[in-house]
């Protein structure tokens, strides 16, 4: 690789992106503690979080991770390990509410 | 300090060459293989016996080492099992050995088989040493990083050995860990032995995260040129999932890991429920115990595969090369591999169907395990219709195949018994589920192991291991693990608990006695047998018969390099081009019965050569 | 960072691009350096890591019968005299997303090979990281006196401090690894050791301006993690 095609890779992309990432960043924090700040609760607070959380982890990937320009081999070698985790969670959800009803059924109802 | 590099003096040469030499020649060149895409890589080259065999940034260095340090607590941990056997064969025998020292052997022996013993010599081991000669690599892409890992995986075997000379012995909680026993008073090691357990259990994590690291990405970006994914021999295959699941799986055992030193150390409660003991309550409350149970089997069982799955690869492998014919089912095979890597991040909880989890699971990883079973007997099937109509060699690694091949299907037919969880109930926690696994994931990996030390010695060395000896060795070991482990699925059967220090003199225990006898002095034999590979190593070194290149007449890279054994930087002034996969083998037509990895098309024009 | 010029090969994009890339030979991520590969393979390893932390969290929270401190209480702080929820954690939350944006910002500049930018950038984010750290330090010595401890707390489940201290710890530990290696990198992109390819100290590497942006990769992924657990500790 000769020295013009590395400086034809470095190519880079205008500050703007960046800085417009930037703001919304900070904007969306500013959103998600707004959350809190006015104490929304239930379904409504829950959803909002998860919203702002999933939009900021997206932005900070796409964009300051540069996953958005990479190639799909790179960004689903990255994302498919993901299904592990999902299914981590949702069974370890099952798991909670069972083990909180057995205590619940066992120590306070008495069995 | 600059000759100590290369400093990439042949990259212009090679990136704008093409093979036949005839960029000029009229005719569509059939063996055009792309031109590199990157520069070669820059090696550092020790001169010192220092930075040549002790910090040595050379993956074959460094998988030696592995190897013998692996070997090492492998043979720690057979030690362990024989008096193990001892105590279970002939109770009292050994006059020192309590029930607390029985428990702590086996914990101990289980971690140091699976984890310090299996994984290391897998894929530190043959990972290191093979992964960049069959990927036409020069070295792993970040060799200070992997010596560095060798260095952390030393560290780590050591705190695990301290554990032994610390007040309270080594933990005795059985390999699985489980809390809250682990860690509170009554249980041998619940002080300094299960604080150095953690402690060594996350640096080998850290130290395997390194090495993994680079098996991964030498794999995926330092191929040579022409070598696809699709022609890479099936063991950088198994060895490359197998790391894969490593990277993803370790983390979970890392977490369980920390959480457990902090329980203990700290006083938290993350996985210790209130207890009660001699009417008091403890100070811890409100944990979890089957939160570790959980943590530790999404590491777990596709720790299982870990090991496995090289094996898988290895033995494909062999057993191609030593039945002159290609691999069946190539795609199949790899497909397979990976299938089972995914598939083996969905299925952990299988081992705690008696655990007092969500009752539900049951149908989910019942159903799951069941699944897994397809693309594993897809496996079996294709390396016997490999063997089917080959001109196999009976030799001491053929022989290592078959009894692998044996012995998977004893196990993995054991395991669709314990996978289904109406079956499993009264099975498990009996000798049952230690035949199992033993047969499954011990004595099957090991053959492999072994098979492929008969293969790949004369690439390392130079020299041929003695075939008789071999023989003997195999034998000895095959017969007589048969002989440990198939009178354990009856012990299973009658009920016999595992992990039980002596069954007294409990009536329906009698009819055990005479076959734990028979079962540990075939294991004290077994044992013995594998002194005889030592012996036949340290014999062969001396006066082995020499092996000259390519003894084997194989295909794939790592024998094609230009000296044997391969020098730092594998390749000499250039490196390989690939042309094809490496099981070319028996092509009609062909003047040899196989062709190499680098034979151009037009050298075997005529024959009946497939485009792979 | 459009996609990279490879001779011989003619790129395709999308998911035909991808079953290329897998099938050729050589490389499978095209044009991304080993290094960087390397890093990101790591942080999906440390993303699992953490979302076992955070999984085993949520089991630990979800499975007590004793009653989970408010957060929204927990973590307020006085500021004019009025209890202001969360006030710390926003700041927090500004500054690391602050030498965030600064650090994307260094990479930039590190490929376009302007020394000077790039390693000022590369400061301001070592300085965003270690405030960072000081305010964990902060916050943590602040409830330690408030009588959290990682085995009770006066607020509820003893399980709250027993996660806060893990997981802020192990997160906290990320940031502090970053910023001693961004104060490194600092130095060594100032003293040009990435426009002469200058050796590394251990690994006899040849120094090159891509470093900044694997660094980068790691400090934008303690930041991601930041998100996470700031939506599900302090916010949940």
């Amino acid at each position: 690789m000769d020295e013009t095609k590395k400086k034809e890779q470095a190519s880079t992309h205008k500050i703007g992106i960046y800085l417009w990432i930037w703001g919304l960043l900070f904007v969306l924090s500013f959103f998600s503690y707004m959350v809190d700040w006015y104490q929304f609760q239930g379904m409504l607070r829950w959803s909002l979080i998860l919203f702002f959380m999933f939009l900021k982890a997206g932005l900070i990937m796409a964009f300051f991770m540069h996953l958005f320009w990479e190639r799909y081999a790179l960004v689903n070698v990255l994302l498919w390990p993901m299904t592990a985790i999902a299914c981590f969670i949702f069974l370890m959800v099952a798991e909670f509410e069972y083990t909180l009803f057995t205590r619940i059924f066992y120590f306070a109802v008495g069995g | 300090m600059s000759e100590e590099f290369n400093d990439n003096k042949t990259i212009h040469a090679q990136s704008s060459e093409t093979i036949s030499g005839g960029g000029s020649s009229a005719a569509p060149d059939i063996d055009y293989v792309r031109p590199a895409e990157v520069e070669e890589q820059d090696l550092y080259h020790g001169h010192s016996f220092i930075t040549k065999w002790v910090f040595c940034q050379d993956a074959k260095v460094i998988g030696v080492q592995y190897f013998l340090l692996a070997t090492f607590t492998g043979i720690v941990g057979l030690i362990l099992s024989w008096l193990m056997r001892l105590q279970l064969g002939f109770p009292g025998a050994a006059g020192f050995m309590t029930a607390e020292h029985y428990y702590q052997f086996v914990t101990m022996h289980g971690m140091i088989m699976v984890v310090y013993f299996l994984t290391a010599l897998f894929l530190g081991g043959f990972g290191n040493y093979l992964i960049p000669l069959m990927v036409g690599a020069r070295d792993m892409v970040f060799p200070y990083l992997n010596m560095v890992s060798f260095w952390m995986f030393f560290i780590a075997v050591g705190v695990l050995m301290a554990s032994f000379f610390v007040p309270g012995g080594p933990t005795g909680a059985g390999w699985t860990l489980y809390p809250p026993q682990t860690i509170l008073e009554g249980t041998p090691g619940s002080g300094a032995g299960i604080l150095l357990m953690c402690l060594s259990l996350i640096l080998f994590v850290a130290g395997f995260t390194m090495g993994g690291l680079n098996y991964l990405i030498t794999i995926l970006q330092a191929r040579t040129r022409g070598m696809t994914l699709m022609r890479m021999p099936l063991t950088v295959w198994g060895i490359f999932t197998a790391t894969v699941l490593a990277m993803l799986a370790f983390p979970a055992l890392l977490v369980g890991a920390l959480m457990m030193s902090l329980d203990k150390v700290l006083g938290t409660s993350f996985f210790m429920p209130t207890i009660l003991k001699a009417g008091e309550v403890l100070e811890y409350g409100g944990g979890s115990p089957i939160l570790f149970q959980h943590l530790f089997w999404f590491f777990g069982h596709p720790e299982v595969y870990i090991v496995a799955l090289p094996a898988f690869g290895i033995v494909s492998d062999l057993i191609s090369v030593h039945s002159r014919k290609n691999i069946f089912g190539y795609r199949m095979m790899v497909w397979a591999i990976v299938g089972i890597g995914a598939l083996s991040f969905f299925v952990w909880a299988h081992h705690m169907y008696v655990s007092g989890m969500n009752p539900w699971f049951g149908f989910f990883f019942a159903t799951t395990t069941l699944i897994i079973a397809v693309p594993t007997a897809m496996k079996v099937y294709n390396w016997i219709l490999t063997l089917w109509r080959g001109n196999i060699r009976m030799n001491t690694v053929m022989l290592w195949c078959l009894g692998f091949i044996v012995t998977f299907v004893n196990g993995g037919i054991t395991g669709i018994f314990l996978g289904n969880v109406s079956v499993d109930v009264p099975l498990s926690d009996t000798y049952f589920v230690i035949a199992h696994f033993h047969m499954v994931m011990g004595i099957a990996p090991l053959m492999v192991i072994m098979g492929a030390v008969y293969h790949w010695f004369p690439l390392v060395s130079g020299r041929f291991l003695d075939e008789k000896l071999g023989k003997w060795h195999f034998w000895t070991t095959f017969l007589g693990a048969y002989s440990i482990y198939f009178p354990m699925h009856y012990l299973g059967f009658i009920g016999v608990p595992r992990r039980y220090f002596e069954m007294y003199d409990s009536p329906y225990m009698t009819s055990a006695v005479g076959m734990n006898e028979f079962i540990s002095l075939a294991a004290f034999l077994v044992g013995a047998a594998q002194f005889i590979l030592i012996y036949n190593i340290i014999k062969t070194l001396k006066t082995g018969k020499r092996a000259g290149s390519n003894p084997w007449k194989a295909c794939s890279l790592e024998w094609l390099t230009p000296s044997v054994p391969p020098e730092h930087g594998n390749w000499g002034d250039r490196l390989p081009v690939v042309h094809r996969w490496c099981y070319d083998y028996s092509v009609p037509g062909a003047k040899e019965d196989f062709i190499t990895q680098t034979t151009p098309p037009s050298e075997v024009q005529n024959t009946g050569v497939e485009k792979t | 960072m459009s996609d990279p010029k490879i001779e011989g090969l003619e790129l395709k994009p999308g998911f035909r691009g991808m079953a290329q890339d897998t099938g050729s030979d050589q490389t499978m991520f095209k044009g991304v350096h080993w290094g960087k590969a390397m890093m990101w393979i790591f942080l999906l390893s440390d993303t699992f890591i953490f979302s076992c932390f955070l999984i085993s969290y949520m089991k630990g929270r979800g499975s007590t019968p004793v009653e989970w401190p408010n957060p929204s209480e927990v973590f307020a702080l006085n500021a004019f005299g009025v209890p202001v929820p969360l006030l710390l954690i926003a700041i927090m939350t500004f500054v690391l997303i602050t030498s965030s944006g600064t650090m994307a910002l260094a990479v930039k500049y590190g490929y376009e090979k302007n020394r000077k930018m790039c390693g000022w950038l590369v400061l301001a984010t070592a300085l965003g990281g270690l405030t960072f750290v000081g305010m964990q330090a902060f916050e943590w010595s602040k409830l330690i006196h408030e009588g959290v401890r990682p085995w009770e707390n006066p607020f509820g489940a003893p399980q709250f401090g027993s996660f806060f201290f893990m997981i802020t710890g192990f997160h906290g530990t990320h940031v502090t690894f970053g910023v001693i290696f961004l104060f490194i990198y600092a130095y060594k992109v100032f003293a040009g050791h990435y426009d002469e390819g200058k050796r590394g100290w251990f690994t006899t590497m040849k120094g090159d301006y891509v470093e900044i942006e694997i660094l980068g990769l790691y400090w934008h992924f303690v930041d991601l993690v930041w998100v996470f657990i700031f939506a599900f500790f302090y916010l949940w």
